[in-house]
């Protein structure tokens, strides 16, 4: 298809000034901060809400034109919103930015995927609620994107599974059809006469509900499948998804964060699964000093100051208090913990050197201001991250560093970050490598030190349970049974292999 | 009562499966909380309490015919120990799972419908009065030298009743043999009826065979009533459930009957056995079926079932319940306690849902395998406590144990609760 | 239709023939079930849904695999279950085989560290309850008790319980799957399946366990799981839980200072409500359900009276509710529910115990004093903590289901949904037992709660025709009530009974309007091609152009 009839069909959908060829936005959507090929879409499509998603995706079932589903801005590092495939259109969700609907009594909001974490919170703050959140997002963030890509939170006692907080969504299949989820399946369709109706409006549908107290908190379903689990970590190739509803916190009335120094992780790691037992902890991670001095640092010269200053390893601690008494929690909480702390022999700090409470507060409480902490250190950022247990943080890291003394890589430069999550029965690990764009060198260390260890790692038994770029071969070779249902149930889902065709194990259409 | 009249309580079962299981606040292991060795030997549904409550009804809706070729297998691999019929009344104040089985047992039986492993059995029982394939005429050999009354021909205010397996298991005469010492230095009035002694007839009731059963208790109500007793004290908890709870259910003949273990209690209480030595020993208790769950006495109950509050099921007038809440449990505990040295470790399965020995109902005749493995699970519970020796009030389940563990090769040591009262005298 | 010779031997040189069994008593005892009744066009009115054509009892995964693959091979529909309790445990229609899954029996790890372990399908929630706390761990327990399968209720069947608000919904703490396919292939979910144990339930990418599962499991018509691991929470208690009592009034004593069974009860069910809001957004709370209700609001005090003393009967029920500290009690207890505090320390149940002083003075409500009576509340700590007497349902007339039940957020219980189920068994009360409001159910149905709800309970006789229609009618008029209001269905017991039992065919044309049933019938097509699968996977037929479904 030529870039004119794509965009003159694309103006038959979204109005006009919201498709777009320009070079320089092509070029930006062409290639992200990963080390994965650039390939230019076709155009640039910006819908406004879920019936243009619908029309877009019929009209590219029609013509079998790839789609890459975009909710966050830039800038990108996975490499998932890049295209694959030839002639494809981005869809940009960026303007699907509606807070549908904030339910402060049952605790849940309904949001598009161009909702950001600095749109929402606000919000939510008002009525006394908030999300919880990954780790220091950057500003553009989508909400939707980062919980559909199952990204950890910092708060593992509510993380009930890996998808928390997500509940009820709308999908766009790739044929065109709608799909809604959990409790809001059933219940939004409207038949007549023997016949399959759509879905009725989704105000119509929660009014309709509110009066019968019914809500959008039970995400199971729709039958005996969860097609938001399909969904999850799917980099937008299952399906697009137009809104969900999340399940909030309520705001803490009072909230202390505390920093725990160590010289080894080993006693952290002690003291975060006793903490994890008694779910004792809101907000609950390891980084290491170049981590969190990653986070602090403003430029680079604050980067290396902190980074002198922090000790090798920093737990990280908030204890909030809710609802009715949260003072009396609060209290009874710290000397709770702090009898802890001394059983593993280890100290809890209101600060280190420099570091405060408040700066604390800030980094796990809101994203990322501008520019976005990972281009701080040295204007790139290559991550590795992957699933295991606590108990092997430590082989992990030794393998990391290994890996990076033998490719020349400084170990020290390394940010690493260990979050339990699922309640503590699993953890997330994240090396950050930071480097100069603009040194060939080393970018291309850092390229294969990423590749390297990526494979060293997974063969040690870290579990890219999200994989992205060249991860996506490592992880579905493991697992070929998986790989083929996968293929199936997007087949199913997606039969012209129109959504984000070329990513994860989606390399051939069927 | 026939089978059918337990059709309405079929009805009500809901098959939640309890009664594969000891109660389930009680379960403390993995390993040890199944209740029903029929259902984990065999593995089908129908090897389970629940599953001949459906037997049953498809029997009375002639869905299937007693005549069904391998009906008789499922009906009689189990050893009616009752456990399940504890955890079923743990919720259920309306079923009776062990009566329905019994009376499945019965129907088979009244129609011919018996394993063809009976047939030397009940042959030599017609002839000689036992279950042990012995001569009745060497009934009285383990009591060979002892002074005791002949109740044949004198009278006793206490009869004691050792049953066959003690009659005539050689290697056991030593528990009756004890026991009569215990008595006589006690001052009590006893005697036995020597080679007139009957089989009590329980465990041929358990295996269906109700009619012959209400011959040997008949024979045996007037043998004590002739020697003029007023006591019963048996050696066996087999016997023991027989005369305790059958007796006066299908007769309606009470009669005061007293396990041994109650009676020593007594005795030891009275200050009338004295222990002078000490026995440095850990043992287990395991409690015999007979003897505990199933050894609650027998109350007269006439009344019917009505329905209050629309539906709600109740009897009027109050209809006793066992549910194994008043078996025989602390009497042989409380003699072991007595006996200095004796450190006592309890089985995680013990007195209302402890596991069957595997003797009971003809398993043993019948189905020697599925009998010792049941044994041998429990063998292995005992081993669990770190018990040195594995002790018990019932000659059937130190048979059953001792046999299982000549065949594993094992050598925990096996006592019945006389044998260490004797020890320690 | 007996099997023909050749498959019975291939499936019997698969199993053994000591594990297969076409004996036609066995075969009853497999098709008896609770509710049958319920479902006359197929069960006559009668205790038997249809019975299955042989019986296998595999003893692991590959025996699993080898038969699911012969049945794919002879177009053999099996039917499959753990510990089987229930109307959709029987085989939904005849010409089936069914696999008994009780030699599959092991709890194969016990991560404490990471709070995970790894079962079979016929470990049940008791059993690794009783080794979790051993280790300072505590498994989350199905509404249906302590003798169900973990497996089954976590990905086979529904699975929530009065323990939500604090272990979560069963979905929630499944880990990785092990399932064998309706193809015979088998299917290794999240970390296990690339080799890497247990912990994880997801990836790499999409996760495949979101068609294993979704609302409601495949009961037993969806391929077999044959191992799971499942998320474990913490247990501040004994290492064996102590139990005292005479049977069956057994008790357990937990050390006070951290363990506290409540009855907070409201003077109105605005109260009620509101009391639940503050229960979630304060976080206490190990369980909480409203549990004794379901022999009726106006029998509850008296039967809690019978059950927790060893020495009463159901037929003091009478005397007991003519006494006037017993109607006292009834009247307290009418809009109260069950609250289990656990705290992780002393000061963790000192704080819990003080936030509900605090909801019960800002909602005016109060804590039952019975439940501070020693013996009962040793009683009640141990009915909720191990379900160990869930039996209790069936205890007034034999026979249960739920009629006029509610999902929804806690308002539901200010709607005067509670009034009209009640009011809804009073029009039928003498041919089901007359107890009042009987809306049993959780206080929250997720982890740190927000979807509450009940099931109207419902007493019939299943002996008693007349009785069993009136359920029947009951639950229909239920749903027409219901569906007047624009609520979802209310007799879900029922619902699922008659859908698992009702013909493909039948059960297509019903579910026609449900377009997401067509997305599991496309699922079905792909992963089951040869339709093997048992019927309780439910979809829907295919519309025609005219609407009609094909």
């Amino acid at each position: 298809m030529s870039t004119s009839n794509c965009k003159e069909a694309l103006a038959q959908i979204v109005d006009g000034e919201h498709v777009c060829d320009n070079p320089e936005v092509i070029a930006a959507y062409a290639s992200d901060n990963s080390f994965d090929p650039p390939k230019k879409p076709l155009a640039v499509v910006r819908p406004t809400d879920s019936s243009q998603v619908q029309a877009l995706v019929a009209w590219a079932y029609k013509t079998k034109t790839p789609l890459v589903p975009v909710s966050s801005g830039p800038p990108h590092f996975l490499g998932d919103t890049v295209p694959a495939a030839e002639g494809a259109v981005i869809v940009d969700l960026s303007r699907m930015n509606k807070i549908i609907m904030i339910d402060r009594r049952n605790r849940v909001v309904i949001i598009e995927p161009g909702v950001t974490y600095n749109m929402v919170q606000p919000a939510l703050a008002r009525e006394g609620l908030r999300l919880s959140m990954p780790l220091m997002p950057r500003a553009t963030k989508s909400v939707l994107g980062s919980v559909l890509e199952r990204e950890p939170i910092t708060n593992p006692r509510y993380a009930w599974s890996l998808t928390e907080p997500l509940r009820c969504l709308e999908a766009v299949l790739g044929d065109g059809s709608r799909l809604r989820t959990g409790e809001m399946a059933g219940a939004s369709i409207s038949t007549s006469a023997g016949q399959v109706m759509d879905y009725a409006p989704l105000e119509e549908v929660l009014e309709k509900r509110r009066k019968i107290q019914e809500t959008v908190l039970y995400q199971y379903g729709p039958g005996q499948f969860n097609y938001y689990k399909l969904v999850s970590a799917a980099q937008g190739t299952m399906g697009i998804v137009t809104w969900a509803s999340l399940r909030c916190e309520v705001l803490p009335e009072v909230e202390k964060f505390f920093l725990v120094p160590a010289p080894k992780i080993a006693p952290l790691i002690d003291f975060a699964y006793r903490l994890l037992r008694l779910r004792f902890h809101d907000a609950l991670f390891i980084v290491n000093g170049a981590r969190l001095a990653f986070m602090l640092g403003e430029n680079r010269d604050q980067i290396t100051r902190y980074q002198q200053e922090l000790p090798p390893w920093v737990l990280i601690l908030g204890v909030a208090g809710r609802g009715l008494l949260p003072r009396d929690k609060v209290s009874f909480l710290e000397k709770d913990i702090k009898d802890i702390a001394q059983h593993c022999g280890i100290d809890l700090k209101s600060n280190i050197g420099s570091v405060h409470g408040d700066h604390i507060n800030d980094l796990v409480l809101k994203p990322s201001p501008d520019p976005y902490w990972k281009l701080r250190s040295k204007g790139g950022c290559q991550d590795i991250f992957f699933l295991s247990t606590l108990n092997r943080a430590s082989e992990f890291i030794s393998t990391m560093v290994s890996e990076a003394t033998a490719h020349g890589y400084t170990a020290s430069d390394i940010g690493m970050y260990i979050q339990p999550t699922h309640l503590g029965t699993s953890c997330h690990m994240e090396f950050n490598l930071p480097f100069h764009p603009a040194a060939e060198h080393e970018v291309q260390t850092v390229k294969e030190l990423y590749q390297s260890a990526s494979y060293a790692l997974s063969g040690q038994g870290a579990f890219f349970s999200r994989p992205y770029g060249m991860w996506s071969s490592i992880a579905f070779g493991r697992n070929p049974m998986h790989t083929d249902v996968l293929r199936k149930i997007k087949a199913l889902f997606d039969p012209h292999y129109i959504l984000n065709p070329g990513k994860l194990c989606f390399q051939d259409t069927p | 009562m026939g089978l059918e009249d337990f059709k309405a309580m079929v009805h009500r079962c809901s098959r939640c499966s309890y009664c594969k299981w000891i109660p389930f606040a009680h379960v403390k292991s993995w390993r040890f909380a199944k209740g029903c060795p029929s259902i984990e030997y065999h593995s089908f549904q129908s090897y389970s309490a629940s599953g001949r409550l459906c037997i049953s009804l498809a029997l009375l809706e002639e869905r299937i015919s007693c005549f069904d070729e391998g009906l008789p297998d499922i009906v009689f691999k189990c050893m009616l120990d009752g456990c399940c019929d504890v955890a079923c009344k743990v919720c259920r104040y309306d079923l009776e799972p062990l009566e329905v089985m019994r009376n499945l047992r019965f129907r088979l039986i009244d129609n011919g419908c018996f394993p063809i492993q009976d047939i030397p059995l009940i042959d030599n029982l017609r002839k000689e009065d036992n279950m042990m394939m012995a001569r009745k005429a060497d009934r009285a050999n383990w009591a060979a030298g002892l002074s005791l009354k002949d109740l044949t021909t004198e009278k006793a205010d206490v009869v004691l009743h050792v049953g066959c397996r003690l009659s005539f298991d050689e290697e056991l005469w030593r528990i009756p043999q004890t026991a009569v010492t215990l008595l006589l230095d006690a001052g009590v009035d006893v005697g036995i009826l020597g080679r007139d002694e009957n089989c009590c007839g329980g465990r041929l009731y358990d295996m269906g065979y109700r009619g012959e059963f209400l011959k040997y208790a008949e024979n045996n109500i007037d043998a004590w009533r002739n020697a003029g007793a007023t006591t019963v004290v048996t050696t066996c908890s087999d016997c023991y459930h027989a005369f305790k709870r059958l007796y006066p259910e299908e007769l309606h003949a009470p009669m005061n009957v007293l396990h041994i273990t109650e009676f020593l209690e007594q005795l030891i209480a009275k200050g009338k056995i004295a222990f002078k030595k000490s026995l440095p020993l850990k043992i287990t208790y395991h409690d015999p079926c007979h003897l505990g769950r199933r050894g609650e006495p027998y109350i007269p109950w006439e009344g019917r079932q009505k329905k209050i509050r629309g539906q709600i099921l109740v009897y009027e007038p109050r209809k006793p319940r066992n549910n194994g809440a008043c078996g025989v449990y602390d009497a042989p505990r409380n003699v072991l306690r007595s006996i200095p040295g004796i450190q006592l470790f309890e089985m995680e399965r013990n007195r209302e849902f402890a596991w069957c020995c595997g003797a009971g109902a003809g398993v043993r005749e019948r189905y020697p395998e599925f009998s010792f493995w049941t044994a041998g699970e429990r063998i292995e519970e005992a081993y669990a406590t770190g018990a040195e020796a594995l002790v018990s009030a019932c000659p059937h389940c130190e048979r059953n144990f001792l046999d299982a563990l000549d065949q594993r090769g094992d050598s925990l040591k096996v006592f019945d609760v006389l044998d260490l009262v004797r020890e320690a005298r | 239709m007996p099997l023909e010779r050749e498959v019975y031997k291939e499936l019997e040189s698969v199993v053994g023939p000591e594990h297969i069994t076409e004996e036609p008593a066995t075969l009853f005892s497999y098709a008896y079930q609770w509710m049958a009744e319920l479902v006359p066009d197929v069960s006559g009115g009668g205790k038997f849904f249809d019975r299955p054509e042989a019986v296998l009892v595999p003893g692991g995964v590959e025996e699993v695999q080898a038969i699911v693959r012969l049945c794919n091979r002879y177009g053999l529909k099996f039917h499959v279950y753990s510990t089987g309790w229930g109307p959709w445990a029987a085989p939904p229609s005849g010409g089936q085989i069914l696999l008994d899954l009780r030699r599959m029996n092991r709890i194969l790890e016990i991560d404490e560290q990471n709070m995970f372990a790894v079962v079979e399908p016929y470990v049940v929630a008791a059993q690794l309850q009783a080794e979790a706390m051993k280790r300072g761990l505590n498994v989350h327990i199905s509404g249906a008790g302590a003798g169900t399968s973990v497996l089954a209720n976590a990905c086979c069947f529904q699975g929530g319980g009065p323990d939500c608000i604090y272990f979560d919904s069963p979905q929630n703490s499944i880990l990785s799957i092990e399932w064998v396919m309706p193809t015979g292939d088998i299917l290794r979910t999240g970390s296990l399946g690339s080799g890497l144990g247990w912990f994880c339930a997801e990836g790499p990418g999409p996760s495949t366990q979101g068609i294993i599962r979704g609302a409601l499991g495949g009961s037993g018509g969806w391929g077999v799981v044959t191992k799971i691991a499942i998320r474990l929470v913490h247990w501040p208690g004994p290492p064996v839980m102590p139990i005292e009592g005479t049977v069956p009034a057994y008790r357990t004593k937990l050390p006070a200072d951290q363990f506290r069974a409540t009855f907070p009860a409201f003077p109105s069910w605005q109260s009620f409500a509101d009391a639940i809001y503050h229960i979630y957004d304060s976080e206490i709370g190990y369980i909480a359900h409203r549990q004794y209700v379901m022999w009726g609001d106006e029998l509850q005090a008296a039967f809690l009276k019978i059950v927790s003393d060893p020495d009463r009967q159901l037929c003091d029920l009478e005397e007991l509710l003519h006494m006037p500290e017993i109607q006292k009690l009834t009247d307290e207890m009418r809009r109260c529910f069950q609250l289990i505090l656990v705290g992780m320390t002393p000061r963790d149940l000192e704080y819990q115990l003080k936030v509900l002083d605090r909801i019960l003075e800002q909602t005016g409500g109060w804590n039952v004093a019975l439940v501070n009576e020693p013996a009962m509340q040793q009683y009640v700590l141990l009915y909720m903590m191990r379900l160990c007497f869930k039996n209790l349902n069936f205890t007034a007339t034999g026979g249960f289901i739920d009629t006029y039940n509610s999902v929804a957020s806690p308002d539901i219980w200010a709607s005067g949904e509670i009034e009209a189920g009640k009011k809804l068994l009073k029009k039928y009360a003498g041919r089901i037992a007359d107890a009042g409001d009987q809306a049993m159910g959780p206080i929250a149905g997720q982890g740190g709660g927000g979807v509450t709800g009940w099931e109207d309970f419902l007493f019939y006789d299943p002996h008693d025709p007349d009785s069993v229609q009136a359920a029947i009618e009951v639950s229909d008029e239920g749903d027409r009530l219901k569906a007047q209001q624009g609520r979802p269905p209310g007799g879900m017991l029922l619902g699922l009974a008659r859908t698992t039992h009702t013909e493909e065919k039948v059960r297509a044309q019903k579910l026609v309007h449900a377009r997401e049933y067509q997305w599991q019938r496309k699922l079905k097509q792909i992963f089951d091609p040869n339709g093997i699968g048992s019927g309780n996977y439910l979809w829907a037929a295919e519309p025609s152009t005219n609407g009609e479904s094909t």
